[in-house]
């Protein structure tokens, strides 16, 4: 009876055994699917200036990081496919130039999703095309907030059903996502900047003027609309003086004279809307030519090489609004940190930009949807994205999550935004910055208090 | 605003720097057309380069951005001539638009070089005289705006010289009037062909110098001057020097009038309005002459 119970029991624990091994023994896997392929992305970028290069060098970065980490599990195909490249190159980003280079991505390299676009201008007409073949498509520049207001869910940007840039297709609104700062995000810190720090400073007795001088383009428009926006929403103590000019004329002509215009306004401050290659030599010239020694900001799109090269011993005291930066020693920030040290190891001398940083996490954005949808259906993509609730990268966001739809319909993230200060290191002849100023509500990234810069001359 | 008095006379004298840039380019662009009837619309890139080579020269030798000129002149006069005998030369005299097709093409090919070389970045040239003025009463000026008038001034006497008291001179002057009596009277035309091409680009490659120190430039810097070298030679008249002076200086100061006193959205309006309206008065351009 014994042996029979010993006999049993012995079957039982080699059956049990045999059961065992056979659950924990890897599976062969099955056959990936016949569809598998690499996922296609277009870049796009004005690959003719040297921003798109930095927006175009990043992409490239991290599609080789995922690469070699395994690519991207798809589970519809049942297997790890790498990411591949198509560059949509707009050019210089002009509005006739930027859309039929995203037609060809789309209907001829039947991109899965595209990642980039840079100027405002550009980008609104090249979305339509994602918009119209429902295409995810993560934008990393173009600040102008109607690129992903323009439908109904943004309310058409305030502009109504018939307004110029408006869109009615509200599913296809839906397929844009904006990983990027507003114009109204950072005209906010701006302002509130000018408000809180520099009005006690200069103008306690009296409203701060501020001038604000644009390229009278989607950028510069979006810039100076919401610089006005906030500034009557908040009842801010800020006197605006606006002026623009045809940035085609002034890049050959120079802004020597627009700037005398604004020095004649007697401003406290000039806020600058340009590129990285225009914003220094306005600069140069209003400070060195005209004689207008004020305090100039730049937005965060001048967070670039070029802007620091061009800028020079001019650039001792003067502000930039940023989100990102890649050029501070040591880093604010050790994910920046590390970022810039990969990157140089990928591109020995060649310093990069905050551009390319948004397209960089755009791709992490792309690999995380992807997987999650786990198929490269669009739809299931652009939901697979609307729910990202992924740890920020780069680009650090108030919540720290990197977040589509916070409590709005169309798709933006949050991101933490500040003001820098730039000063002149003279022993080794470039510019370095720190920060000054960080919005209330925001991790505090102050470094040291704000300076008026030296010759500095208040509004008379 | 406050328009004052010196703020007038400061955007006077903005308009007469940058028209003085805009008097060297569009003087090579009329000395070309002028004697070899040749429409080049690559003269800006030739503009381009020599911004291109007066930084390169400036920073790889150290060398004072305004002797780095000099140098850049003579290089891209070299270059000229490669260009004239190896392109012009080949389509001079047949069809317009074989000439038109070249320059057209010689645009994209400077355009890529100077990409590939110098990269999409811009760049700009660091005078010695960086961020010194010369202060007046009520206004300031930059010691680069008063040297580009000057040095503009001497290279259209310097060229003024050249024309009416060289031998060569005279035989760009014949050449340009009728060339097959020129040749008949022993001058080598293809020679003063190669001469005239490379006088003009290293004029433009002077304008390139001057523009590089004061503005900053891209690869694709050439394409809106030559535009408005074009204008400048029609408002003073095809084939004249005095017109393209004049017209340079009426455009220089036109435009940054109009962006004080419009805005900056204007300026290449007006001055192109009133380049309309001198055609409509004097279709030849102020001082064209007809049949040129």
């Amino acid at each position: 009876m014994q042996r029979k119970l010993l006999a049993i029991i012995v079957v039982v624990i080699i059956v049990v055994a045999a059961v065992a091994a056979i659950e924990l023994t890897p599976k062969t896997p099955s056959t990936p699917s016949a569809d598998a392929r690499n996922i296609v992305i277009g870049l796009v970028a004005p690959l003719s200036t040297s921003i798109g290069q930095d927006m175009s060098d990043a992409a490239q970065l991290a599609a080789k990081e995922i690469n070699d980490a395994g690519g991207i599990y798809v589970k519809d195909w049942n297997t790890n496919v790498n990411v591949s490249i198509v560059n949509v190159n707009t050019i210089d980003d002009a509005p006739s130039n930027a859309k039929t280079p995203v037609v060809q991505a789309v209907e001829s390299e039947h991109v899965d999703m595209l990642i980039g676009g840079y100027g405002s201008a550009g980008t609104l007409a090249n979305e339509v095309v994602a918009i119209d073949d429902k295409v995810p498509y993560i934008i990393t520049g173009a600040s102008n907030q109607l690129v992903t207001r323009r439908g109904p869910q943004g309310n058409y940007g305030g502009f109504g059903v018939n307004g110029a840039n408006s869109i009615t297709d509200s599913e296809g609104v839906s397929y844009i996502f904006h990983y990027c700062t507003t114009t109204y995000h950072y005209s906010k810190t701006v302002v509130d900047f000018f408000a809180t720090v520099m009005k006690p400073m200069v103008a306690p007795d009296r409203n701060f003027s501020l001038a604000i001088l644009y390229r009278n383009d989607a950028f510069g428009q979006g810039v100076d609309q919401a610089t006005k926006y906030w500034i009557q929403n908040e009842s801010l103590p800020i006197t605006l003086t606006e002026r623009n000019y045809d940035p085609t004329t002034a890049k050959t002509s120079g802004y020597q004279t627009d700037l005398t215009a604004v020095a004649a306004s007697h401003p406290d401050a000039v806020f600058i809307v340009d590129n990285p290659d225009q914003t220094p030599l306005i600069i140069k010239q209003g400070w060195n030519e005209v004689g207008l020694k004020s305090v100039y900001i730049a937005v965060e799109n001048n967070q670039d090489p070029t802007f620091y090269n061009l800028l020079g011993s001019t650039g001792d005291g003067q502000l930039l609004e940023s989100k990102m930066d890649p050029f501070m020693t040591p880093s604010y920030s050790q994910v920046v940190q590390t970022y810039v040290e990969n990157f140089n190891k990928t591109y020995p001398h060649v310093m990069p930009g905050m551009m390319g940083a948004d397209t960089y996490d755009a791709f992490y954005i792309a690999k995380d949807a992807i997987t999650r949808a786990g198929t490269v259906n669009k739809t299931e993509v652009r939901d697979a994205i609307e729910n990202t609730n992924m740890n920020q990268m780069l680009i650090q966001t108030k919540t720290g999550k990197i977040q589509f739809s916070t409590g709005i319909n169309y798709h933006e993230i949050d991101p933490v935004t500040f003001i820098e200060q730039l000063k002149w290191d003279s022993t080794n002849s470039h510019l370095t910055s720190q920060i000054v100023w960080s919005p209330s509500g925001s991790t505090n990234l102050k470094q040291a208090n704000f300076t008026l810069p030296t010759g500095y001359q208040p509004a008379q | 605003m406050d328009i004052t008095a010196p703020t007038i006379i400061l955007t006077l004298v903005w308009g007469v720097a940058i028209g003085c840039i805009y008097i060297l380019l569009a003087t090579g662009l009329n000395i070309i057309f002028g004697v070899m009837k040749l429409v080049n619309f690559a003269h800006g890139q030739l503009l381009m380069i020599g911004a291109f080579l007066t930084w390169s020269i400036s920073v790889s030798l150290g060398l004072n951005a305004y002797a780095a000129i000099v140098v850049s002149m003579v290089v891209v006069a070299a270059l000229g001539v490669a260009v004239e005998r190896l392109t012009f030369r080949r389509v001079l005299g047949t069809d317009k638009l074989n000439e038109i097709f070249v320059s057209l093409g010689l645009i994209y090919i400077f355009e890529n070089a100077a990409m590939l070389l110098w990269g999409t970045g811009s760049k700009q040239i660091t005078s010695p005289f960086y961020g010194s003025s010369l202060s007046l009463p009520g206004i300031s000026i930059t010691y680069d705006r008063i040297v580009a008038v000057f040095v503009v001034i001497a290279a259209l006497v310097a060229f003024g010289l050249l024309l009416k008291k060289t031998k060569i001179g005279l035989a760009m002057q014949a050449t340009s009037q009728v060339s097959s009596a020129a040749m008949l009277m022993g001058i080598n035309v293809e020679k003063i062909y190669m001469f005239t091409f490379a006088l003009g680009a290293a004029l433009a490659a002077l304008a390139g110098g001057l523009y590089g120190v004061i503005f900053s430039f891209d690869f694709q810097v050439g394409a809106m001057p030559t535009i408005i070298a074009f204008a400048i030679i029609i408002l003073g008249g095809l084939g004249s020097i005095k017109g393209a002076i004049v017209g340079g200086l009426l455009y220089g100061i036109a435009e940054q009038l109009a962006t004080l006193f419009l805005g900056g959205i204007w300026g290449s309006a007006v001055a192109f309005a009133l380049l309309i309206v001198v055609l409509i008065i004097k279709p030849t351009g102020l001082f064209g002459q007809k049949g040129e």
